[in-house]
């Protein structure tokens, strides 16, 4: 077998991109509505993060534990610039990606320089911070403005198929992203990181500040989706936006599809969103604890996560 | 022949706690020519490694390169400038082919763009005899071979300066005569070198010039026969009875 000097041959992820895109942007012309398309929205949505989540932590080995203080701070900024600055949405979802850009950097100047458990830690504490501050702003401030735990209500959404586009070009923007960022000079300093931070600094990679690059990029795309979800659901309060679950999701279905590779967020994602949809409905009460189940058990069969298992068994590093 | 100086250690201190690991430290490097650091164990010659690349900053004294002071940079920044090390302790980057480990010195260290970092890889593969295992995970090839993969990487960076510690280290005597040819072969490249190292033999045949470190001072310096005369050094290696 030739081997690819490559992580994964270009020409591969490149049909799969492509197709994958001209499939599912054409589902909704042939009759794909109401519940299913709801759902396959919701899968492009977790691709879309888990993507994001991968990109940055996948790469680097940096365990981000609070990206979803990014998808609230997101929600938000799109909420207030919808309902207050009276900005079109797609305006507003470009500039929260700004805001949690901006934010991101002051965040991550400062975490990206602990190391482990330890960066963990902090940037789960700044997104726990975060929901607080939305939390308690108007009480505090003596003011309306984020409204506090009622939320804040957005403008009439336009019809379903309309987010199914948008997460659908949120996902394959992140999709593609990744792949370039595997061959990429950018990319091979995250995974050098990922496999040895000192040896990366001394063979002249700037680590700190290619991780502050991921962290920021992977940030505000978050923001972007945050967003677009707010609009979707035309109603946000900060225990959803900024729920805990929303990490750990992210986090499971990275690990489940593989962590660092392309397409592990697409598998790992459409599988456990899918899965909890199929057992949410069978037991509607007690389908978590199958969820967990089938999570135990693909981790211990596949500890690599989907994706990483056959690009191993195929000869490709990852 | 009239050389450059190209690294200056001026009055290098280096605590830790109460520890003095080196003190009060000089010495200057010039173009073209190999160093012998020797000492020790815990003598500092590590340290002083550390110190000059950028992992640790000196408390005290100045590091030169070139004539301009490096001694509060990050280390990639003094990795592009010129200097780089490999380390005792070796760290590929294990998940990463062979081929990508020499790639990411090659991209980052010399700044080069995807094509041209890909072909000063394959050369440097050629020339430390690693390009048969290119495609394999640097963390399954065989020990010794992953001490000249080290050495590839820093080469890759385009370093002028090679700090070298130990890279004969746990390598068997055919090993080191290897090991000795491609040392040679890199200085006719133009590279120049400070070897620290324990195999006496190998650091004495190949240096022209010998460092000894004991305590983290400098207690000899000169030709290698005139090092190995010095009492001082007997003294440090063997103790008071044989100087």
């Amino acid at each position: 077998m030739t081997m690819s000097r490559h992580p994964l041959p270009s020409r591969y992820i490149l049909f799969v991109l492509l197709t994958g895109g001209i499939i599912l942007g054409t589902l909704p012309l042939f009759g794909l509505e109401g519940y299913r398309l709801r759902l396959l929205s919701l899968v492009f949505m977790w691709v879309a993060l888990a993507g994001c989540w991968n990109m940055m932590s996948g790469y680097t080995g940096y365990i981000d534990f609070g990206p979803v203080a990014y998808f609230g701070v997101g929600s938000y900024g799109t909420a207030i610039l919808m309902i207050k600055g009276g900005l079109p949405f797609f305006l507003s979802v470009f500039l929260s990606g700004w805001i949690c850009a901006g934010l991101s950097l002051a965040v991550g100047l400062p975490t990206l320089r602990l190391q482990g458990a330890y960066f963990a830690i902090a940037t789960f504490a700044a997104a726990e911070a975060m929901k607080q501050v939305i939390l308690e702003w108007d009480g505090v401030a003596g003011l309306e403005f984020f409204g506090g735990a009622h939320g804040l209500t957005l403008p009439p959404a336009p019809p379903e198929v309309f987010f199914y586009y948008v997460l659908l070009f949120f996902m394959g923007l992140i999709v593609g992203l990744t792949a370039l960022l595997e061959r990429s000079k950018f990319g091979y300093g995250l995974r050098a990181i990922r496999e040895a931070e000192q040896a990366a600094e001394l063979s002249g990679v700037p680590t700190l500040g290619i991780k502050v690059r991921a962290y920021v990029l992977a940030s505000s795309l978050i923001g972007c989706i945050g967003g677009v979800e707010a609009y979707w659901l035309t109603y946000i309060i900060p225990d959803d936006v900024f729920n805990v679950m929303r990490t750990i999701q992210m986090i499971t279905m990275t690990l489940l599809g593989g962590m660092g590779t392309v397409l592990g967020p697409v598998i790992g994602a459409s599988f456990l969103t899918l899965i909890s949809e199929y057992l949410g409905a069978k037991f509607v009460y007690d389908y978590l604890i199958f969820v967990g189940g089938v999570i135990v058990i693909v981790i211990l069969l596949l500890p690599q996560g989907i994706m990483g298992t056959v690009l191993r068994k195929k000869g490709w590093s990852r | 022949m009239e050389s450059v100086t190209l690294l200056e250690c001026r009055r290098v201190t280096k605590r830790f706690g109460a520890l003095a690991a080196v003190r009060d430290f000089s010495f200057s490097l010039r173009a073209g020519e190999i160093l012998g650091l020797i000492g020790p164990n815990g003598s500092g010659k590590t340290t002083l490694f550390n110190v000059i690349v950028g992992i640790h900053s000196p408390d005290g004294g100045e590091v030169l390169y070139r004539g301009k002071s490096i001694a509060h940079l990050p280390p990639h920044e003094i990795c592009r400038r010129g200097i780089a090390k490999t380390s005792q302790i070796i760290q590929p980057f294990s998940n990463l082919k062979v081929f990508e480990n020499v790639l990411v010195a090659a991209l980052y260290g010399r700044n080069l763009a995807m094509r041209q970092a890909q072909e000063e890889t394959e050369r440097i593969l050629m020339s430390v005899g690693l390009d048969g295992l290119r495609d394999d995970p640097a963390g399954k090839i065989p020990f010794p071979l992953r001490r000249r993969l080290e050495l590839g990487r820093a080469l890759a960076t385009g370093a002028e300066v090679l700090l070298l510690d130990e890279v004969m280290a746990g390598l068997t005597p055919a090993g080191v005569e290897e090991a000795l040819e491609i040392l040679k072969k890199i200085r006719t490249q133009g590279r120049t070198l400070i070897l620290v190292e324990h195999v006496m033999r190998a650091v004495m045949g190949i240096s022209e010039r010998i460092i000894v470190l004991n305590h983290g001072e400098k207690i000899a310096e000169g030709a290698p026969e005139e090092v190995a005369r010095n009492p001082e050094v007997i003294n440090a290696y063997l103790g008071k009875r044989y100087a």
